[in-house]
């Protein structure tokens, strides 16, 4: 049985005043799986639907048309069941009391999740999340990376078999995102915890997700393995060479150069006219190079090139 | 002096373009008047007639015109001016070749003509038709002009008693105080011929009565054009006294630093 | 039960941790009501007695009605703000717990500022006099009602936000129209008004039945009034449930 499966589902909002009525297709018609123990990506640019959606199969929204079962449950109609089984994190709201240290707030949630044990799952979650030093301090006094690591352990309090991330690293510095992304991976990896991932933030997907629906206007325009994504959609890759000697003008099939400077060049190579490795011959044989390094054009243009592709 | 018509007029645009602001406003003050008019009927009824000389329909006129005066201002404008001194907001407003406080009053001013006409005035029509017209054309002429000097005079005193934020942190929470005075002191409730001696000497010295009592005896049947002076010069004296306190309040930013 | 009590207990300890003005604040909000004390005091001494009403039994509507304002908007705070929480996306967080979204929502703030009228409310009843114990838990029982009637009529009309597209203005008059036909005598109102007192703005259940109570006890009037306790928290409950269909989270106001 799949984790989420996802029917044809869709949401439409109702807006303006009397005169002028309008509507928001905020879903339209979205289809996907997710299998336990899965790390999904769900991106789109503002306003693409992707908190519509997680709203909707977390049981906060109802769908205008469409299915959808979340650990066997109509999220829903089924909410206060389902909600026992899966851990939600909203960037922009917090599950939190702001005047009082986390630890009162997870002492709560430990009572409404009806715990054995609470203290002992608190220490267990501080620990992994390395936020024991945390806790005792009102949440309103620590910075919004602190509070984003104890916001997680609220989300995990209850060992939840998915955990729905709706852009959680949201205003986060680069130090914060990499530990944040690190508490999630080890969250999946100890424990098997299925990973569903909205964000805007292209460096979220590289570094958690292992797969990526992209959603835009409402609808899904790809649904794909991360790799994958990035080797069909892109037929170019970027070499960066440093060369001993002015090489005077580069001509080798299939390369272009991106910018020159001094003894450093970054050249395109298009991979669809020209296999790398022949472009990477032809360099080595023509030319006096020093230093050479072939990498993946980043995430964000190909990113950009799905956003453009009209379905 | 265009600045301040300016001020004006953005203020009476702020209140027309919150129609449902408005709206729930004269809502309320249908609501107020049928109270008043409800408690009144029964008092005068029990009391054989009129007390102290009002008659009910002249009480029911009454509350149109004190009841309105006070509507008219926003009671929160206290904290509103609190909460702009506290957040820095009145530091940007001084960089205006403009007086702070004579481009507020000038806003508020507007502001409070546009609610009088959205909410007293069809509250005004309704008792017309219930209770037929006020029971001095006299009075009900000085009304009007009595009606603007008080809600300046209210906007004026409520800039001096805010201005306290430029000194003390929580002044915010004493528009309650203040809003108390208008109603005790300044006949909004009862009439101040109501009080006992010691107290309406202290309503007839303190200058609320200018923001309630004074429209409201006009519109009740006393024709008395003392009133209307009483308030210019009252209006005179809280401006003048706006103007200084925040001046001083000013300063001591300056000073001290936002 | 145990769920609710836990929240209320947390909330507690939130309102304790910000104590800084609550003193300040609290003693404006008595001040407040001692000048409405005052008002009253001064408009029998001109008047006499009013259908049955003098300063006394003022009084006692008044006690009745801050310590039930203090229970409703203190204890109770949230029940004024469920327009603002639906039309805002407020309501997101209570939705992924497994709780009753109402129970928890009601419970989980307390506006210190109020409970400055409770104890008003408590010291007035106590100086109005007569003090015995028959009317000492009337006086609790009415109030408990009478909070009731409040909190349900405030969760329907703030309920209603998710069924319109506004902000919650009607619930705002709503408010304010409840609290100030609650402040005056039940008797000074005739025909029609008095049809609207019982049904769509119920302050006679909220202040003019309880006074009637704790003053004439009389066992219809009892009844009556639990009843319309127990049937305004269900339609303000019954509102609320159908309206979280409704909820948008927001989405109109933010484009997430």
């Amino acid at each position: 049985m799949a984790a989420i499966d996802v029917r044809h589902l869709s949401k439409t909002f109702t807006t303006g005043s009397r005169r002028r009525r309008g509507s928001i297709e905020a879903v339209r018609d979205i289809s996907f799986s997710v299998a336990e123990g899965e790390r999904l990506a769900y991106i789109g640019p503002n306003g693409a639907g992707k908190s519509t959606s997680i709203k909707m199969l977390t049981g906060i929204l109802y769908p205008t048309d469409g299915d959808a079962s979340v650990l066997g449950y109509v999220p829903w109609c089924e909410r206060r069941a389902l909600v026992r089984h899966i851990g939600t994190l909203f960037g922009q709201r917090s599950q939190l009391w702001s005047e009082l240290p986390a630890r009162r707030s997870l002492e709560l949630l430990g009572t409404i999740y009806g715990l054995g044990d609470p203290a002992s799952r608190i220490a267990e979650l501080a620990e992994l999340l390395e936020a024991a030093p945390l806790l005792d301090v009102p949440v309103r006094n620590l910075s919004l990376g602190q509070r984003m690591r104890c916001e997680l352990a609220a989300a995990m309090l209850h060992e939840p078999r998915i955990l729905f991330l709706d852009e959680p690293t949201i205003g986060l510095d680069l130090v914060a995102k990499q530990r944040f992304r690190e508490a999630v991976m080890r969250l999946n990896s100890d424990r098997g915890t299925t990973i569903f991932l909205t964000s805007h933030d292209v460096a979220d997907i590289e570094h958690v997700a292992r797969r990526v629906i992209v959603i835009n206007h409402g609808a899904l325009i790809y649904d794909d393995k991360v790799s994958a994504m990035r080797r069909s959609l892109l037929r170019t890759k970027l070499v960066e060479v440093r060369f001993d000697e002015e090489p005077g003008p580069i001509d080798i099939e299939g390369v272009e150069v991106l910018k020159a400077a001094a003894l450093g060049y970054k050249l395109t190579v298009d991979t669809a006219r020209r296999p790398i490795r022949a472009v990477l011959d032809d360099l080595l044989d023509g030319y006096a190079v020093g230093d050479i390094s072939v990498v993946d054009p980043p995430l964000e243009r190909v990113i950009s090139q799905i956003y453009e592709t009209p379905r | 002096m265009n600045i301040y018509r300016a001020a004006f007029a953005a203020g009476f645009g702020r209140a027309v373009r919150q129609p449902g602001d408005l709206a729930v406003r004269a809502g309320f003050y249908l609501l107020l008047l049928l109270t008043f008019a409800a408690l009144w009927n029964a008092a005068t009824a029990a009391q054989g007639g009129d007390i102290e000389g009002y008659t009910f329909a002249a009480l029911v006129w009454y509350v149109v015109a004190a009841e309105g005066a006070v509507n008219a201002t926003k009671p929160r404008l206290i904290e509103e001016i609190g909460d702009a001194i506290g957040s820095g907001l009145i530091a940007v407003e001084m960089l205006r070749p403009v007086s702070v406080v004579g481009f507020r009053l000038a806003a508020e001013t507007g502001e409070a003509l546009a609610r009088v006409l959205a909410v007293v005035v069809p509250g005004a029509v309704v008792v017309l038709l219930a209770e037929g017209p006020p029971p001095s054309s006299a009075g009900a002429l000085l009304a009007v002009p009595s009606l603007v000097l008080a809600f300046g005079c209210n906007l004026a005193g409520q800039h001096v008693f805010a201005a306290s934020a430029f000194w003390v942190n929580d002044a915010k929470a004493t528009w309650f105080l203040y809003q108390k005075f208008v109603f005790l002191l300044g006949g909004m409730l009862l009439p101040l011929e109501f009080l006992p001696g010691g107290l309406e000497f202290w309503a007839r010295t303190l200058p609320f009565w200018t923001m309630a009592y004074a429209p409201a005896r006009l519109l009740s049947g006393r024709a008395e054009p003392m009133l209307l002076l009483g308030q210019v010069v009252w209006l005179v004296a809280l401006v003048a006294a706006a103007l200084a306190v925040f001046g001083a309040g000013e300063r001591r930013l300056q000073v001290a630093g936002g | 039960m145990k769920n609710a009590l836990a929240v209320f207990r947390t909330a507690t300890a939130e309102a304790a941790a910000n104590r800084r003005s609550l003193g300040f604040q609290m003693a404006i909000m008595i001040a407040n009501d001692v000048a409405w004390v005052g008002f009253w005091i001064l408009f029998f001494r001109k008047v006499g007695e009013v259908r049955g009403w003098d300063a006394n039994r003022m009084l006692v509507l008044f006690a009745i009605l801050t310590t039930l304002g203090g229970i409703a908007l203190g204890l109770f705070s949230n029940c004024r703000h469920v327009g603002r929480l639906a039309a805002g996306g407020e309501l997101d967080h209570v939705l992924t717990l497994p709780v009753d979204p109402l129970a928890y929502t009601l419970t989980r703030k307390i506006e210190p500022i109020f409970l400055g009228d409770l104890a008003f409310g408590v010291v007035l009843f106590v100086l109005a006099g007569d003090l015995t114990v028959e009317r000492t838990l009337l006086y609790l029982a009415a109030s408990l009602c009478g909070a009731a009637v409040l909190i349900g009529f405030l969760v329907f009309g703030g309920s209603l936000t998710f069924f319109s597209r506004g902000r919650g203005e009607a619930g705002e008059l709503g408010f304010q129209a409840i609290l100030l036909l609650s402040s005056y005598p039940l008797e000074i109102f005739g025909g029609a008004t008095k049809v609207l007192l019982f049904t769509a703005v119920p302050a006679a259940f909220v202040s003019g039945l309880p006074t009637r109570l704790v003053e004439d006890f009389d066992v219809v009037t009892a009844a009556v009034l639990v009843a319309a306790a127990a049937g305004f928290l269900g339609l303000g409950s019954f509102t609320f449930r159908l309206g979280l269909r409704r909820y948008t989270s927001g989405a109109l106001w933010t484009r997430a």
